[in-house]
């Protein structure tokens, strides 16, 4: 795995961050945010193109995996971004509009892997659809190893968009699951993960999948969480684990008022589980990465339960009664299980859970 | 399993040239609408009107399959954004294509996952492949499978070609 974000660069250095729970939002210098309501976010200062930081990651995972050219060149490459970096900017003497598959089909080629598989452009589900998916394909036979990568930086169009939306913290903080909590915060996110069927060392392991929907509203959660309830149960069955055994979720919760669907999901899904299984969010620490972000925070909870210390949900105020989970605030835990949830949700009421098993 | 064993329950084409009827919420762009429009009567075919029996529509899932995705909502924030002109509210709400994929659950009471991808090779192709994942992996019985693209700005002194588009439901077998 390798991943890049406002933590640094390098796996290692996401989970660091993490377990620091000191938030990374700064004032914008990557673009012009004069005429913006929200001007911070957590960007990496000296981040490259998006072209480029996806084929960093997705080298280094490959390197880190031990990967053979050869092996390289029969895997395939599972990607999630918001589209070609380039739409919305072609003349019209351009011609064709360029499209994410054709961005994934110039990544898969730089970095020599076998083609591309799926591209993903589901929002801030993206990368945890690609990975269940790429989970799915190993269980049914239908692939032996992948690479998912997934991708956002920081820019001014999707930065205008949430600003225009009123979508962000306009206090500096994310703070999810808090009293007080103002909206979200954006950051960078760009990672990769080698997935392996049977593979002998892992570094963990994806052991339950899931995806469901709201079919409640085109934007809003449903606030009673059932979708993601769904999906989370979705995951605890494929991998016969119970909610009890589960020690510790990284939420989706963005410090947006819809947190507390996250929350009442929890509550449906887990039972009296709930109450006492450690929560928090690193996007309180890292910012939200849209597309990118299901990856990343995947990689954050392998680490963490494979390192037993779990993240800080920085930002934390107070308790909202809407929110009735056992935060982790302050200082990190200790992981009392090896299993995990990575929850993820997004626009259309599309929800993932993942489950992972520290190896 | 492979794909190929996937039922095709209904299946529509969007006529070449048509324009979709608006939708309430969705601004600028035919994307959102067009759609909308060929959920509504690819599903129609299936349960008559709007929403889905509950047993069925809970087991659905709702697939957008895109490759330029909401090219003009796009180039209309790039624009936006470059001129200094004020970006709407509304623009949030579809800048991603879930939001119609999530347009459309609502309506249809659909409760499967909601996803959407770039095309690999074809559209339908895509379409069938994930479909037929996402069923041989149990979280859905049914997929509701739109494909769209929004037409290339036509040449100067021409005209364009209009949206085009299908829709089509499949699953593995009856579904109860």
């Amino acid at each position: 795995m390798s991943a890049v974000s406002v933590l640094g660069r390098g796996a290692h250095a996401q989970l660091a961050g993490g377990l620091g729970g000191t938030a990374a939002f700064a004032p914008v210098r990557r673009f012009d945010v004069d005429r913006r309501r929200v001007r911070v976010a957590a960007t990496l200062p000296e981040a490259g193109s998006l072209g480029d930081e996806l084929a960093g990651v997705v080298r280094e995972a490959c390197e880190r995996a031990g990967l053979t050219p050869a092996q390289r060149a029969a895997t395939p490459l599972l990607l999630a971004v918001h589209g070609h970096p380039a739409a919305g900017r072609v003349s019209e003497k351009h011609g064709s509009t360029p499209t994410a598959a054709g961005f994934a089909a110039e990544l898969a080629a730089s970095t020599e892997l076998g083609g591309v598989a799926g591209v993903y452009t589901c929002a801030c589900v993206s990368a945890s659809t690609a990975v269940a998916d790429a989970a799915a394909l190993m269980r049914l036979g239908r692939a032996d190893r992948v690479v998912v990568a997934a991708g956002y930086l920081v820019e001014p169009d999707q930065f205008a968009l949430f600003d225009a939306g009123r979508a962000m913290a306009t206090d500096g903080a994310a703070r999810p699951f808090s009293a007080g909590r103002g909206g979200l915060l954006l950051g960078d996110a760009v990672s990769a993960i080698v997935l392996e069927s049977g593979a002998r060392d892992p570094l963990a392991e994806v052991v339950g999948w899931g995806r469901a929907g709201d079919g409640y509203h085109t934007v809003r959660p449903d606030p009673e969480g059932a979708g993601l309830a769904r999906a989370i149960t979705a995951a605890l069955r494929r991998a016969g684990v119970l909610p009890a055994e589960v020690g510790y979720v990284n939420a989706n919760a963005s410090g947006a008022e819809g947190d507390s669907a996250e929350a009442a999901a929890l509550h449906r899904a887990l039972g009296a589980a709930a109450a006492t299984v450690p929560v928090s969010s690193t996007k309180s620490v890292h910012g939200h990465g849209l597309e990118g972000s299901g990856l990343l925070e995947l990689i954050v909870t392998a680490q963490a339960i494979h390192a037993g210390k779990l993240p800080v949900n920085a930002g934390y105020l107070g308790a909202d009664p809407a929110c009735a989970l056992d935060v982790i605030v302050g200082a990190p835990r200790e992981a009392a299980s090896p299993y995990a949830l990575s929850l993820n949700a997004a626009f259309g009421g599309a929800n993932t859970a993942l489950l992972v098993r520290a190896s | 399993m492979t794909t190929a064993e996937l039922a095709v329950l209904t299946e529509v084409e969007w006529p070449r040239g048509a324009e979709p009827p608006a939708v309430p919420g969705f601004v600028v762009s035919s994307f959102s609408p067009l759609v909308t429009e060929l959920a509504r009567r690819c599903l129609a075919e299936r349960h008559g009107s709007a929403p889905a029996p509950a047993t069925v529509g809970e087991r659905t899932a709702a697939l957008l399959v895109t490759a330029s995705g909401d090219a003009e909502s796009a180039a209309h924030v790039a624009h936006a954004v470059d001129t200094g002109a004020r970006v709407g509210p509304l623009l949030f709400f579809q800048s991603v294509p879930n939001s119609v994929a999530g347009h459309v659950a609502t309506q249809w009471g659909l409760g499967g996952p909601v996803l959407c991808v770039s095309p690999v090779g074809g559209a339908r192709e895509t379409g069938l492949a994930r479909a037929g994942l996402l069923i041989d992996d149990g979280d859905a019985d049914e997929v509701l499978v739109v494909c769209v693209e929004q037409a290339a700005p036509p040449a100067a002194g021409q005209t364009g070609d209009g949206p085009s588009g299908s829709a089509f439901l499949v699953s593995r077998g009856e579904t109860r």
